[in-house]
This record gives C-alpha cells, sequence and structure tokens, in this order.
C-alpha cells in the first residue's frame, strides 16, 4: 500500500472516526466535568466482551447485544463512580487506573466467559474457532453493495464503515455541542471549576458528576463496539490503558475545551497511527518492520511532551483561557 | 427564620462546635462574633449543610434541615457566601450569574435536547434577572469578562449577586469585608444593608470590624471556644463582660480595638 492509494485515506478516515466517539467520550468527562478518567478504554473493553459473548455463545441478536454491552459500559461506569465521585478528583483517577486494569485482567484470565488470552476468536472453547461480525459484515455488504450503485469500484467495505462511523460521530458531536451550550454544560463547566460554588447555588453535584461519567461510559462503548466490528476479532491485548492516552492525545493536539477541535486531533492521530509504517526511510529502515511498529507509542508520547510544553492549548485552543488561574 | 439548637461538631478529639443554640429572626441583620477559632465558619458551615452536625437540630423557615444536603438548603432559600470568594474563574460574570439560577429545565439533560424552546424561554428570564441584579452591584460593563480578570473585591461582589440569584429568604455572608479595598467595603455594606431593607433577606453575618457590626446589625451573637456566650443587641453585647474578657478585652482606653485586638 503506498500513500496515495485512496484505500489507506479511507483506513485513516475510519479510524478517526472510531476515535472521535471514544474521545468525546473523554472530552464530555474531563473537559466539561473535570472527571480525570484513566481507565477509558474500559468502557470499550466491557461494550466488546459483552457484545461479543452475547452473539457467541446467546445467539443474541446483534442489535440487542450491542445495547446491552452499552448498558453494561454504563454500569461499570455506575460501579467506578458512586464510590469515588462524592471524594476528590484524585480518587476518580485511582478507581479509573485500576478499574481499566481490572477488567483487562479479568478478560485475560476468566477462559470461560471470556476466551482467555486467545480473546473472542477463543469463545467458543479450544477447537472451535468463534466469530460475533457475521450479522455486521452483512450488514457492510448491503451497504457497501448500495454504495457501489453511484460509486462502482471505488465503494469497499472500509469505506461504507467509515461513512457510518462518521454519521455517528457528527451527530454526537452536534448533540454534545449542543449539551455543551445548554445550562447542563454551564453546571458542568462550573463544577469543573469549582465544585463548592456549584453547591453553593443549589447544584447537586454529585448527580451532574454521574451523568457526566455515564455519558462518557456510552460514549466510550460505541466506539468499542464500532472497533471490535473493524477488527473481526480481539483479545484482552486489544485493550491496553495506552488506548486511553491516546484519547487524551486527541484532545491535547486539538485543544483540551474545544469540542471542534476533537475531529482535528482525531485525524492527526490516526495519521500518525496508521502512517508509521511508510516510515520506512534511512535511517528508520535498518529497524525491522515489527519493531517500527513501536515508533507509534514513541511518538505519541513525544507529541504529548512537545504539545504540553510549546502549546498547551492545542491546535485550535484558547491560550488567553488556560492562563486564568483557578 | 432560622432555629438551631444544642448542635454540636467535633473533628477527633477537637470539639469546634459545642451545644451551640441561637436564633435568627426573619427580615433581621444577625452578626456572629468571636475570637479566631470560635467556632464561627463551622457553625456556617453546619447552617449551610456542608457539614453534618454531630447532634443537636436546626430549623429554618419551620423545617428542620439537619439532615439536607448543601445543595438542597440552597434551594431552599438559605445561600452561603464563602470568606474566600469562591467564583469559577473560567466562566464570564454573567454565566457565573446564570449557573445560580433556580427552575432552568434545561439543566436536566433530556429537556435541554429535547424542548428548547421551554429552556429558551427560561434562559431570557435569567439573563433579565442576572443583567438586573449586575447593574445594582455596578459589574454590568464586566459581564462577558472572565470571572478570573475580577479583584478580589468585585470576587465578593459577584458572590453576593449570584447568591441573590438563588432568590434567598436568608444569606449567610462569611467575613463580607475581608480583604476588600476601602471603597469598594463601602459599596458592599450598602448592598447588604439594601438586601434586607428592599429585598425582605434576612441577613446573618460573620464580621470582624467592630463598627461595622454594631452600625448594621440588631442582634450580635458572641461565640468563644465553641460555645455561645452572649446573645443580644449592640449595645448590651458592648457591656457583657463576658464579651469584653473573651474578645473585646484588649480595648485601649480610647474605647477603639488595638492593631492586635482584633482578627483580620
Amino acid at each position: 500500500m503506498d500513500i496515495l492509494n485512496p484505500a489507506f485515506w479511507t483506513f485513516v478516515a475510519l479510524i478517526a472516526g472510531i476515535y472521535v466517539i471514544f474521545s468525546l467520550g473523554l472530552y464530555v468527562q474531563f473537559s466539561l466535568a473535570g472527571l480525570p478518567n484513566f481507565g477509558h478504554v474500559a468502557f470499550m473493553a466491557v461494550a466488546a466482551y459483552t457484545m461479543a459473548i452475547l452473539v457467541v455463545r446467546y445467539s443474541v441478536s446483534l442489535q440487542v447485544a450491542a445495547a446491552l454491552g452499552v448498558a453494561a459500559a454504563v454500569c461499570l461506569g455506575l460501579v467506578l463512580g458512586i464510590p469515588s465521585l462524592r471524594l476528590r478528583a484524585d480518587y476518580l483517577a485511582i478507581a479509573t487506573v485500576a478499574g481499566g486494569e481490572i477488567v483487562r485482567y479479568l478478560a485475560m484470565n476468566l477462559p470461560g466467559l471470556t476466551g482467555g488470552p486467545l480473546g473472542s476468536i477463543g469463545l467458543l472453547g479450544p477447537g472451535n474457532i468463534a466469530s460475533y461480525n457475521q450479522e455486521w459484515q452483512g450488514l457492510l455488504d448491503r451497504l457497501t453493495a448500495a454504495l457501489s450503485i453511484p460509486l462502482g469500484r471505488s465503494a469497499t467495505r472500509d469505506l461504507a464503515m467509515a461513512l457510518l462511523v462518521w454519521a455517528l460521530a457528527g451527530t454526537l458531536l452536534v448533540v454534545f455541542w449542543r449539551l455543551e451550550r445548554s445550562p447542563w454544560g454551564r453546571v458542568l463547566k462550573a463544577i469543573r471549576e469549582d465544585e463548592t460554588a456549584a453547591t453553593a447555588v443549589g447544584k447537586n453535584v454529585f448527580a451532574f458528576k454521574m451523568q457526566a461519567l455515564v455519558l462518557g461510559a456510552v460514549l466510550g462503548a460505541l466506539a468499542g463496539l464500532l472497533l471490535a466490528w473493524q477488527i473481526g476479532v480481539f483479545s484482552p491485548d486489544d485493550y491496553q490503558p495506552t488506548l486511553t492516552f491516546y484519547a487524551y492525545l486527541i484532545l491535547i493536539l486539538g485543544g483540551m475545551n474545544r469540542l471542534w477541535a476533537i475531529p482535528v486531533g482525531a485525524a492527526a492521530f490516526s495519521l500518525l497511527y496508521s502512517g508509521t509504517r511508510f516510515m520506512d526511510f534511512f535511517p528508520l529502515s535498518l529497524i525491522n518492520s515489527g519493531s517500527r511498529a513501536f515508533l507509534r507509542l514513541f511518538l505519541v508520547g513525544l507529541l504529548l511532551v512537545l504539545f504540553m510544553a510549546l502549546r498547551p492549548e492545542g491546535l485550535l485552543g484558547n491560550r488567553r483561557e488556560l492562563l486564568l488561574e483557578k | 427564620m432560622l432555629e438551631v439548637t444544642a448542635i454540636s461538631k467535633r473533628f477527633g478529639g477537637l470539639t469546634a462546635v459545642s451545644e451551640v443554640s441561637f436564633s435568627v429572626e426573619a427580615g433581621s441583620v444577625t452578626a456572629l462574633i468571636g475570637p479566631n477559632g470560635a467556632g464561627k465558619t463551622t457553625v456556617f458551615n453546619l447552617v449551610s449543610g456542608f457539614l453534618r452536625p454531630d447532634g443537636g437540630t436546626i430549623r429554618f423557615a419551620g423545617r428542620s434541615i439537619d439532615r439536607w444536603r448543601a445543595d438542597t438548603i440552597a434551594r431552599a432559600g438559605l445561600v452561603r457566601v464563602f470568606q474566600a470568594p469562591r467564583v469559577p474563574t473560567r466562566m464570564s460574570v454573567l454565566e457565573n450569574m446564570l449557573l445560580a439560577a433556580k427552575h432552568q429545565p434545561g439543566e436536566r439533560l433530556a429537556l435541554s435536547l429535547f424542548a428548547p424552546r421551554r429552556v429558551a424561554r427560561r434562559e431570557g428570564e435569567i439573563r433579565r434577572r442576572a443583567l438586573e441584579i449586575l447593574e445594582l452591584i455596578h459589574l454590568q460593563h464586566l459581564a462577558d469578562a472572565y470571572a478570573g480578570t475580577l479583584s478580589g473585591g468585585q470576587r465578593k461582589l459577584l458572590e453576593l449577586g449570584r447568591a441573590l440569584m438563588v432568590e434567598p429568604q436568608m444569606i449567610l455572608l462569611d467575613e463580607p469585608m475581608a480583604g476588600v479595598a476601602p471603597v469598594l467595603a463601602l459599596q458592599l455594606l450598602d448592598h447588604i444593608q439594601q438586601l434586607r431593607n428592599r429585598r425582605g433577606v434576612t441577613v446573618f453575618v460573620i464580621e470582624h470590624d467592630m463598627e461595622v457590626v454594631m452600625s448594621i446589625s440588631e442582634r450580635v451573637i458572641v461565640m468563644d471556644e465553641g460555645r455561645v456566650i452572649a446573645d443580644g443587641s449592640p449595645e448590651a453585647i458592648q457591656n457583657d463582660e463576658r464579651v469584653i474578657e473573651a474578645y473585646l478585652g484588649r480595648l485601649a482606653p480610647d474605647g477603639k480595638p488595638e492593631p492586635g485586638g482584633t482578627t483580620p
């Protein structure tokens, strides 16, 4: 594949779209409500696993399984939030870091339920190859066929998926843009800035924070379902804590408190993420391609540090607001 | 308006407030004074629901509020203003005001998405009211400025204005004059008196400046070491021996407190 191939750009767009939804969840929690969630990936994992288990083991239909996947992520949000949201923000940070890792370790170590280290492919036990994806692939095939009427041979499955993902991402961006500007968003902002002030003027801080946490969980779950359907097979290793930091990178790249900067950050991230495979020029060509994949992680870290040091307001942020003291 | 009966609060081994009882009459300006560490702010925290009393009862407007959450108490009309202004700095002055309004359906997720006209109508009412109050406290020209750019005194004014947005029956002011420039302090004092005279809001205030206390309040409650030691008119308080001993003990011969006599 070369850099001029449209298939590459379709893939970049698709991954960017999924990460828009994923990061939007973190935006609601962290940028709007000031809730530091360092285990966002857990919502992805719980939704994907719930969906896959229900489809493979219990032959539940795709829609129902997906809805229950989101519901499971909501439950995880409640479990993390109920004990920690009344306390200082640090406690939620600790709870979410731990929660994210607990989910991944459970997935790894409960092979009877989750397929263990093999992941979704092992859901039916050793010797059987399980797949949760037929119904979704059928749906994509029909969509691709419909697209090929106007587009001919350039209509691919990835293109169909990218359009679907972006339709959802766009809708969600509009919905949350409106919510951010609503009185509801105003209360969240006040809570982020000064919880005591919000309480003193009669706002139930706990309830608002819980709403933000749960909405973020729903968005994380949606991204998790889309990613699972896209990659077709997943294992606990696909839900490393790094994914949460990808979402933070996207928010920071775009501009921490700018909702419309999320697609920009996500596009930049996706390009970086998918583009590392083209870094085969000297001196990087001396490293084998497997190791080169790790450059991605190195670059993510480097960019985070550089942005924090040189441009903390991100690509589109507002520096003046950032410099105000609390 | 407010009836406090035998409330106590312990922090570990320290009894900050011990069996404190007093009442604040509707429509009055009542001052709470006492040396540092007397437990005044703790009493405010207990009354406003930011702390739970270990014992005793608190009644406000005929209802028992000692088990209520702080936000419920505020919505019921007992609003507290902090000693160090608590102002969300990255919100504009106007947003700070709008935030405090009650009955905005748009604070509920579903309504803010699906009932935009109801939300907009209420937002219009709230905005008018907020601008009126901002004009009253002379902050209207700063409506769109970030609250973080205001001076300390302006923040106190904003917090007072914001408290008015909650439509309080009673307001708790914790050292409103502390750290405010003299010009603003006079303005603030005027506003506090207006609050009661024009709006009928009951004012309960912690204040250290004895001149201010004596000039604005009809009743003074004096605390020392977690207990109420005197309660009466400003004149009676000035002549009460226990008060003089505990609090005004270091009066200079000319009757004014010495520089070190009152706490800042």
